[in-house]
């Protein structure tokens, strides 16, 4: 078992928004969170990685606990995530920005003396083959499409060379086209570097073609958690996501 | 590869020769300079460091530092008082008055760098304030309002010339260092907190830490700086750590341009000799100042230096459209 939520929640005032979720992601899955706006499930995202700190509840990274860790520790031991609103460099080229990660993750960003530029060459070429932007290199996060931009900070994120990697929403506004190729790259990334991947996704025809393991929040409660033919088959999920909406 | 290496040293040379040739011109400055404008010229070398190493952290890790004279002053105040009272060593009382200001960088910094924005800016302006305070009311240890005069560097600078050239190394030797830091993977990551606080803090960088070691590096370059000026001015005064000696940097950066490494540099040689120039046959140098700093805000938004870097890649981009066709 790599991560492990147990009981863990989250009040805003008297909203509970995220409510006694336990729940394990297994070391090489491809595992989704679904659920309606509102679900709870970038909330539950925020306290694995530490960005809002949990009301009552742990977190376990490889049997370890990590609830009260700063993000950027959790970033270290290796959980990396990526946010709903394409969170990049504008002033970065390409090239910098996965750089930026490459020099974060390999802990030489206390290094004064040396250009920054030397470092880690092969590599972030490597990561830019991988997801396609390599012919953008040079070009400015904010002068590329918008889809471009979502695979950058996909990008940015592989150069923390995480173990598991958490997306939040990651075919968010982009078109067909471009949702099927994302997939497809999540699915390399899962196979070819054992990268376990944990998203949030509204989209249930992406969720059902991807997923290993689906879990299902309702008003910050975990409903229902299994493949995705045990999900489809829940009634309770029926009742309240795909019935209405699907 | 090989070949390439050797093509960017050489496009680094074609690229840097301005630099070289610049850096003749001071090093012929004293022969060809009067006193008076050689005087000036120390003064602007002295606080171009002083605008570099606050545009550390305002031009590079997107932070507005108010209180940065604090520190350029307390860096003179140690020199002062270390050459006059204890009689100490020239040359370690620089490098001291570098780390003492460091030193009181590093406390100041430790809450500083828990804000952002313009809370950041505000609580180094209050700091700056009450170190300013502190020097002024504590008249038995640091004079007071009289300050500290009498500060003499060794027989061997006494003279301007010799002195310049102690300044000239001084200055560009940190801003050698400086250049070096904001190119490194340090500088990478305080450009990164700029650009996006959250996202680097989510590639695993500990935001204030950096913060406060980009903090500790600004305030001893300001110190040196500082400690650099006093034994040439032969004397120091409170009127060094006023919040307004700590918006000449922010102006001289705005003029110049934040972005670039030059841009403070060429502010603070601009408002240097302009200002020098001016008092000539006015006393209202701050209505012209304001002036000067209002028509670059409005037309040259990130600088001049911003300014001719834009005008210089169009031209470049033009010229590469023109040789493609032909």
């Amino acid at each position: 078992m790599l991560l492990q939520t147990q009981s863990i929640t989250k009040e805003f005032g008297k909203l509970r928004a995220v409510n006694q979720v336990s729940l394990d992601i297994h070391k090489g899955d491809i595992h989704a969170i679904i659920g309606p706006n509102g679900a709870g499930k970038s909330t539950y995202f925020n306290l694995i990685t530490g960005y809002h700190p949990a009301t009552f509840g742990k977190v376990l990274f490889k049997d370890k606990e990590i609830t009260h860790l700063p993000a950027y520790t959790r970033c270290t031991l290796g959980i990396t995530r990526s946010f709903q609103i394409t969170s990049i460099y504008p002033k970065f080229t390409v090239y910098e920005s996965v750089l930026m990660a490459l020099l974060s993750h390999r802990k030489v960003t206390l290094k004064f003396f040396s250009s920054a530029n030397k470092f880690f060459k092969e590599k972030v070429w490597n990561i830019l083959e991988d997801v396609e932007l390599a012919n953008q290199a040079n070009t400015l996060g904010d002068s590329i499409s918008h889809g471009d931009k979502k695979r950058l900070e996909l990008a940015i994120t592989l150069g923390t060379e995480p173990e598991l990697l958490l997306l939040d929403e990651p075919t968010c506004g982009m078109s067909p086209e471009e949702t099927e190729s994302t997939m497809a790259l999540i699915q390399k990334l899962s196979t070819e570097r054992g990268i376990t991947i944990l998203f949030t996704e509204h989209d249930m025809s992406v969720v059902f073609g991807i997923a290993k393991r689906i879990s299902v929040l309702h008003q910050g409660t975990l409903i229902a958690d299994g493949s995705p033919q045990a999900v489809r088959a829940s009634e309770e999920v029926q009742k309240v996501y795909l019935g209405g909406t699907a | 590869m090989v070949i390439n290496q050797t093509e960017q040293k050489e496009s680094m040379l074609k690229r840097s020769w301005w630099l070289i040739l610049l850096i003749i011109a001071f090093l012929i400055a004293p022969l060809v300079m009067s006193k008076f404008y050689l005087t000036i010229l120390c003064e602007a070398l002295v606080m171009s460091l002083f605008a570099l190493s606050f545009n550390l952290l305002f031009g590079y890790m997107g932070q507005l530092s108010f209180g940065q004279a604090a520190f350029y002053g307390l860096g003179g105040y140690v020199v002062a008082m270390l050459t006059t009272k204890l009689q100490f060593n020239f040359w370690l009382s620089l490098a001291a008055g570098a780390g003492g200001a460091g030193l009181v960088g590093l406390i100041v910094g430790y809450f500083c760098v828990r804000l952002r924005g313009i809370y950041f800016a505000v609580l180094t302006l209050a700091f700056g304030q009450l170190i300013f305070v502190i020097i002024f009311k504590w008249h038995d240890f640091t004079g007071g309002d009289d300050g500290i005069q009498g500060v003499f560097p060794p027989e061997y600078l006494r003279s301007i010339e010799a002195y310049y050239y102690l300044i000239f190394f001084v200055c560009a030797i940190s801003a050698f260092i400086l250049w070096r830091i904001v190119n490194s993977p340090f500088g990478q990551t305080l450009k990164a907190m700029r650009e996006n606080p959250e996202r680097t803090e989510f590639l695993g960088i500990h935001i204030a830490r950096y913060q406060l070691i980009a903090f500790v590096i600004a305030a001893a370059f300001a110190g040196l700086a500082g400690a650099v000026w006093v034994p040439f001015y032969r004397s120091v005064a409170p009127s060094y750590l006023t919040w307004i000696k700590s918006g000449e940097p922010v102006m001289a950066a705005i003029l110049g341009g934040p972005n670039i490494f030059f841009g403070p540099i060429l502010g603070m040689f601009i408002m240097t000799f302009v200002h020098s120039y001016i008092l000539g046959f006015t006393h209202f140098w701050p209505v012209i100042m304001g002036t000067i700093i209002l028509i670059i805000i409005f037309l040259l938004p990130g600088g001049i230096l911003e300014f001719a870097k834009v005008k210089i890649t169009e031209r470049r981009e033009k010229a590469n459209i023109a040789k493609g066709q032909t």
